[in-house]
């Protein structure tokens, strides 16, 4: 994973960025931090993994919500909900870029839009 | 709340949450504690926030961030004029949605 996410992030500023949003996962207290753990995997995994901008706001993002939960005392089950693939979804599609099945997904919709021009004509 | 509202919600959720917003400015929390408050008890904060991330990547609300006691600053939602105009058209196509569906129901009777 560290392999292609620096090919990614690429950039020094890009580097800065990751690393300070690793330190404020860090800082989590230890339900928050796994919670974060766990859906930077998923994220990570199926989002937009080939566009180092939107990654980083995504991660941000991702950082931005488990502090400000923390700070309001929102149990991790609330902030997550009871279908946590469901919120990583809804959450992930703010952002462009992805994994295989996201773009396999494109491509479907793209083929088809192509399909419809040919039946027209 | 069951599983067959809990689907008819996510349908309406940004529209609900444009018309909270048409009422006065809010930061996510309150937006969440609102929905609760009114019986939306298995909404999810994060949810909501992946919400307030999209309309505001359509510009249809304006962002303040506002300094709060504790914790990393809070952002405050307010509808624009595009929102505003986006959100007339969701009462429009609800409007449309019950009428259809009442005369469903009475059809049915």
């Amino acid at each position: 994973m560290t392999m292609w996410l620096e090919k990614i992030i690429g950039d020094l500023s890009g580097k800065k960025r990751y690393l300070e949003y690793k330190k404020r996962i860090r800082q989590l207290p230890e339900g928050y931090r796994q919670a974060g753990g766990a859906l930077e995997r998923y994220l990570l995994n199926l989002g937009p993994s080939d566009n180092g901008e939107s990654l980083l706001a995504m991660l941000e993002d991702l950082a931005d919500l488990l502090e400000q939960s923390v700070a309001a005392g929102t149990p991790i089950r609330n902030v997550v909900g009871t279908d946590p693939t469901e919120f990583a979804e809804s959450f992930m599609q703010n952002y462009g870029g992805g994994s295989w099945i996201r773009k396999e997904r494109d491509r479907l919709g793209k083929a088809i839009d192509r399909a419809e021009e040919e039946d027209q004509q | 709340m069951g599983k067959q509202a809990t689907e008819m919600l996510k349908g309406v959720l940004e529209g609900i949450v444009l018309a909270m917003l048409s009422v006065r400015p809010a930061y996510g929390y309150e937006i969440t504690a609102g929905l609760r408050g009114q019986g939306f008890s298995e909404i999810a904060e994060g949810t909501i926030y992946a919400l307030l991330v999209r309309i505001e990547q359509r510009h249809l609300v304006d962002v303040e961030k506002v300094p709060s006691e504790k914790g990393p600053p809070r952002k405050v939602y307010t509808l624009n004029a595009q929102g505003q105009e986006y959100l007339d058209e969701f009462w429009r196509t609800w409007s449309f949605l019950t009428e259809r569906l009442e005369e469903l129901r009475d059809g049915g009777k």
